[in-house]
C-alpha cells in the first residue's frame, strides 16, 4: 500500500485512506548535517523541517501540504521546484463562512482525489467512503500494524489511547477526546495552545511533568484542537464527502481562519470544562499568525499565558524552555 | 526646458525650486518645495537623491500631500475604503463609484522610513506584540492606533487565502481592535489539471475557470458591500469606465517603463520609477491628478530620451530589481554604485497589467485578481520575471527580501535558482529594512560585488 505524507489536519486522513493509501502525518526531525532551508533566517523552523524532510526523503508516494500558512504555501513550491516527490497543494480557503468557501474546500477534496488516483489510488464510491468515515466509531479495535497518523498529545499518554488517531488500510478512529485522563494529584493542569509539534517535541509532556504540570488539553496543530468533528451516521450515509466537510472545514478552529474568532470560543470552552491553570502557548520564531495572537491571547485568557517560543536548534534552548516552564509553574502552585 | 538631468540633494532642490518657480512653474495645489515635507517630518528626504525635473517634484509633492488629500476626501463627505492587500483590484472598484475613494492602509509600511520613525509607529506596534519579527507592514498597525496619519476608513476589505501571513495576522488584530473587516478569499493560484477548463489572465498566467468564477464571486460580496457603504449601485456601466480609467493609468506607465528602462542612458531614476508604479495600485487617493502626473513625468522621459540626455552614466549596469525596497534610500544606492533599474517586480505586477475591457467587468477584475503574482507559485512569478528581465535587456537581478515578511523568506531561493539556470544571469538577494543607514556598507559591498561580475562579463564577451 503506498503512502501518502500529509501534515495539515484540514487534509482528512479517510480520504485518503478510502482511496486505497495509506495517510501519515508527517512530523519532521531535525535534518542530519546541514539544513538545506530549515535554518535560513525568516524560514518557520517547522515549514523549514518540512522542507528538508522531504527534500532528504521520505518514504511516501506523495506529499499534501495546504495553504493554511504562506510559509507552508512557499514550502510546497519549493519541495516541487528542488524534489522528486509529487507534492499536492490543497487551498483551504481561511474564510469559512460563505457557502462559496466550503464550495471551494468540497472542490479541493475532490481535486486532491483525483491527484490520489493518478498516483496509483482507486476513486472510491460514497459507500466506501462512508464506510472508511464509520469504521472507526463503529468500534473496530486498533491493530499493531497501523502506524499512527497523528497523535493528540495528551491521550498519547494515556493507557486507554483515548482519542488516537489510527489508519491503515482503513481509517480507525477510536473515541473522540472530550474526557482526558484525570491529572495525576498535585500536578497543575494546562493547556498546550500553538501551531504543530515536531517529533522531539514528545520530550515536552514529560518536561511539563517533571516541573509539576500536566497537559490536559492540547491544542496545538495535530493535537486534539485539529481533531475533525465525529461524524454524523446518517449524513455519512446519505452524503459522505459532504459529512467529510462538515467535520474538517466546518468544525476545526484555526488560527488562520478569518475571522477565527471560534478558536478563542473552543479554547474557552475546554479550559473552563478542564479546569485548566495555565496556558502553554507553543509558537514558532517567524511564525507571523500564532505570534500575532499572543497578545489577544493574554488580553482574553482566564489564566495566565506563558509564551513558549520555539526557534529551532539552538544551543541552550531547551534549558532555556525549562527554566521558564518551572518558574511559571512555581507561580501557579 | 532643462539641458541636463541630475539626482539631486535636498539642499540643492532648494536652489532648483527656486529656479523652476523663476521660469514660470505651474504647480497643482499641493505642490510646492520639497522642503516643506522635512518640515512635516519626512527626514528621510535629507538623504535622498531626487531627479531634478518639474514632473519628478509634481511625483513628489504627490505621493507626500496624500494623507491631506484623505483628510480633505473626508472633509468633503466622501466615503474611503482601505483596500488591505490585494493590490491594485478592489481600488478600481471604489473609484467608479462617484463619491468613493480608495487607498492602502498597508502603504504606512514606508512611513518608518520615510519619516525615519519619528511618529514611533514600530513601537506602537511592538507594544501590541507586533515585533521586528513581522514585515514593516506592521506600521499600519501603529497608525490605525494612533490615528495619527490617514483617517479611518469608511469600510475595510482584506483579501486573504494566498496572501502575506504578516497582514492577515496584523488585520486580524485589527479586527479584534474593533476595526471591522470584509474578508475576501484570493485562493492560490494553480496551475490548470490536464483538460481542465482555463483561462489566459493578464500578464500571461493560466489559472482554471473554476478559480477566477470563485474570485468573481468573492468580489460581487465585496461590490455589494461597496454599494452599502457608497448609498450607490455600482453596476456594470460604473465599472467598465472604472476599468477604462484604470487602464489609462496602466497605458501610461507601460509607456514610462519602456522609455525609462530601456533607454540609454538612463532618463530617469529608479527611485522616481519606483513611485511612479505605485500609483498603480490606487492612484495615490487621487485617480485624475495621478494621471496628470504620470502624463507628465512621460512627458519628460520622452523629452529627455529624444535629447540623450539621463541622469547615469550610459554603462551603468542594467539590474532587474525584484520586491519594493523598505528604504527608499537604497534606489539611490544601486545607481550611487554604478548600477540601473532596468526592470522591476515590485510585488504588483498585475497592476501594471491592462484589464481586459471587452469582458464583464467582475470577470475582468476576477481574472485580474487572480494575477496577483504573490497569489500563485514563486515558481510561476520567478518564470515571468525571467521573461521581463530578457525582455528589458537586464544584465543582473537583485532579490530585495523585506525582513520578516513571510513570502521572502523561501521564495528568493526559487527566483534565484531560475535567474541562474534560465538566463544564466547573476542575482543576489539582500535585505532592506525601513533605515538603512547602520548596514548601507554591507549592502553597498554586496551591489558592488554584483555589478563587479557582471562588468567582468562584458569583459570576456
Amino acid at each position: 500500500m503506498k503512502t501518502i505524507a500529509y501534515s495539515s489536519p484540514f487534509v482528512p486522513a479517510e480520504w485518503i485512506a478510502a482511496h486505497g493509501m495509506s495517510p501519515s502525518w508527517l512530523q519532521p526531525r531535525p535534518a542530519a548535517g546541514r539544513p538545506l532551508v530549515g535554518a535560513s533566517r525568516g524560514v518557520c523552523p517547522y515549514a523549514g523541517a518540512l522542507v528538508d524532510a522531504v527534500l532528504s526523503g521520505v518514504e511516501a508516494a506523495g506529499a499534501v501540504m495546504t495553504t493554511a500558512c504562506d510559509q507552508m504555501r512557499y514550502a510546497a513550491a519549493i519541495m516541487e521546484h528542488r524534489g522528486q516527490l509529487p507534492v499536492f497543494l490543497m487551498n483551504v480557503p481561511s474564510t469559512w463562512e460563505t457557502a462559496a468557501a466550503r464550495g471551494l474546500y468540497r472542490d479541493e477534496l475532490r481535486r486532491l482525489g483525483r491527484f490520489l488516483v493518478r498516483l496509483g489510488g482507486k476513486e472510491p464510491s460514497p459507500e466506501e467512503l462512508a464506510e472508511v468515515m464509520l469504521e472507526g466509531w463503529l468500534g473496530q479495535s486498533e491493530r499493531s500494524e497501523h502506524a499512527p497518523v497523528r497523535r493528540v498529545g495528551q491521550a498519547q499518554r494515556s493507557p486507554t489511547k483515548t482519542g488516537r488517531i489510527m489508519v491503515g488500510g482503513t481509517a480507525l478512529r477510536l473515541s473522540h477526546p472530550t474526557t482526558p485522563p484525570p491529572p495525576q494529584q498535585k500536578l497543575v493542569p494546562l493547556a498546550l495552545v500553538g501551531g504543530p509539534l515536531v517529533e522531539k517535541d514528545s520530550d515536552l509532556f514529560e518536561m511539563v511533568e517533571r516541573a509539576g504540570g500536566c497537559v490536559v488539553l492540547d491544542a496545538t496543530e495535530g493535537g486534539e484542537r485539529t481533531l475533525p468533528a465525529p461524524f454524523d451516521p446518517e449524513r455519512a450515509r446519505s452524503d459522505p464527502l459532504d459529512e467529510l466537510v462538515n467535520a474538517y472545514f466546518g468544525a476545526i478552529p484555526d488560527v488562520f481562519r478569518r475571522p477565527n474568532g471560534r478558536l478563542y470560543e473552543w479554547l474557552g470552552e475546554r479550559i473552563a470544562a478542564r479546569g485548566v491553570r495555565g496556558i502553554l502557548f507553543r509558537r514558532y520564531l517567524w511564525c507571523d499568525l500564532w505570534h500575532a495572537e499572543l497578545p489577544r491571547l493574554r488580553q482574553w485568557s482566564p489564566v495566565p499565558v506563558l509564551d513558549f517560543d520555539a526557534v529551532g536548534e539552538e544551543d541552550g534552548a531547551t534549558s532555556r524552555t525549562v527554566g521558564r516552564l518551572e518558574a511559571f509553574l512555581e507561580m501557579l502552585r | 526646458m532643462s539641458q541636463s538631468a541630475r539626482r539631486i540633494t535636498l539642499d540643492q532642490w532648494d536652489q532648483r525650486y527656486a529656479e523652476l518657480r523663476a521660469a514660470g512653474l505651474s504647480e497643482p495645489s499641493y505642490g510646492g518645495p520639497l522642503r516643506r515635507h522635512v518640515h512635516d517630518g519626512d527626514l528621510r528626504l535629507l538623504k535622498l537623491r531626487t531627479d531634478d525635473s518639474a514632473a519628478a517634484l509634481r511625483l513628489w509633492n504627490f505621493l507626500l500631500s496624500e494623507e491631506d488629500r484623505l483628510h480633505q476626501a473626508r472633509a468633503n463627505g466622501k466615503k474611503i475604503v482601505g483596500t488591505m492587500k490585494d493590490l491594485g483590484t478592489v481600488p478600481v472598484m471604489a473609484y467608479s463609484l462617484d463619491n468613493t475613494i480608495a487607498f492602502y492602509p498597508d502603504g504606512a509600511w514606508w512611513l518608518p522610513c520615510v519619516m525615519e520613525n519619528q511618529t514611533r509607529l514600530l513601537e506602537i506596534a511592538d507594544s501590541l506584540g507586533i515585533d521586528e519579527s513581522f514585515c514593516p507592514v506592521r506600521a499600519m498597525l501603529g497608525a490605525f492606533v494612533s490615528q495619527s496619519h490617514f483617517p479611518i476608513p469608511d469600510m475595510l476589505t482584506c483579501s486573504v487565502g494566498a496572501t502575506c501571513d504578516d497582514v492577515a495576522a496584523i488585520a486580524q488584530r485589527l479586527a479584534h481592535l474593533g476595526f471591522p473587516i470584509l474578508w475576501w478569499e484570493v485562493p492560490h493560484r494553480r496551475r490548470p489539471d490536464p483538460g481542465e477548463e482555463s483561462i489566459e489572465l493578464p500578464g500571461g498566467f493560466r489559472a482554471p475557470a473554476s478559480q477566477v468564477a470563485f474570485v468573481r464571486s468573492e468580489l460581487d460580496r465585496v461590490r455589494e458591500a461597496m454599494e452599502t457603504c457608497a448609498g450607490q449601485r455600482l453596476t456594470d456601466e460604473r465599472l467598465s469606465a472604472g476599468i477604462a480609467q484604470a487602464n489609462r493609468v496602466r497605458r501610461l506607465l507601460d509607456e514610462l517603463r519602456g522609455l525609462a528602462y530601456t533607454a540609454r542612458p538612463c532618463p530617469l531614476p529608479g527611485l522616481e520609477m519606483l513611485i511612479a508604479e505605485m500609483l498603480a495600485i490606487h492612484f495615490c487617493s487621487d485617480q485624475d491628478e495621478a494621471i496628470h502626473v504620470l502624463d507628465e513625468l512621460l512627458a519628460e522621459v520622452k523629452r529627455r530620451t529624444s535629447a540623450g540626455i539621463g541622469v547615469l552614466a550610459s554603462d551603468a549596469v542594467r539590474v532587474f530589481w525584484v520586491n519594493p525596497v523598505a528604504d527608499l534610500r537604497v534606489m539611490n544606492l544601486l545607481e550611487d554604485v554604478g548600477g540601473r533599474v532596468c526592470g522591476s517586480e515590485y510585488l504588483f505586477c498585475h497592476a501594471l497589467d491592462l484589464i481586459p475591457e471587452e469582458l464583464p467587468p467582475m470577470e475582468a477584475l476576477a481574472r485580474m485578481a487572480l494575477a496577483d503574482p504573490m497569489v500563485g507559485s514563486p515558481v510561476d512569478r520567478a518564470e515571468r520575471i525571467c521573461r521581463d528581465a530578457r525582455r528589458f535587456g537586464a544584465e543582473a537581478v537583485v532579490i530585495s527580501r523585506i525582513p520578516g515578511a513571510s513570502h521572502c523568506a523561501l521564495e528568493g531561493a526559487v527566483i534565484g535558482d531560475l535567474v541562474r539556470t534560465r538566463l544564466g544571469m547573476p542575482a543576489v538577494e539582500i535585505e532592506v529594512p525601513p533605515i538603512t543607514d547602520s548596514i548601507e556598507p554591507a549592502l553597498r559591498t554586496r551591489l558592488e560585488a554584483l555589478l563587479e561580475t557582471v562588468i567582468d562579463g562584458r569583459r570576456t564577451t
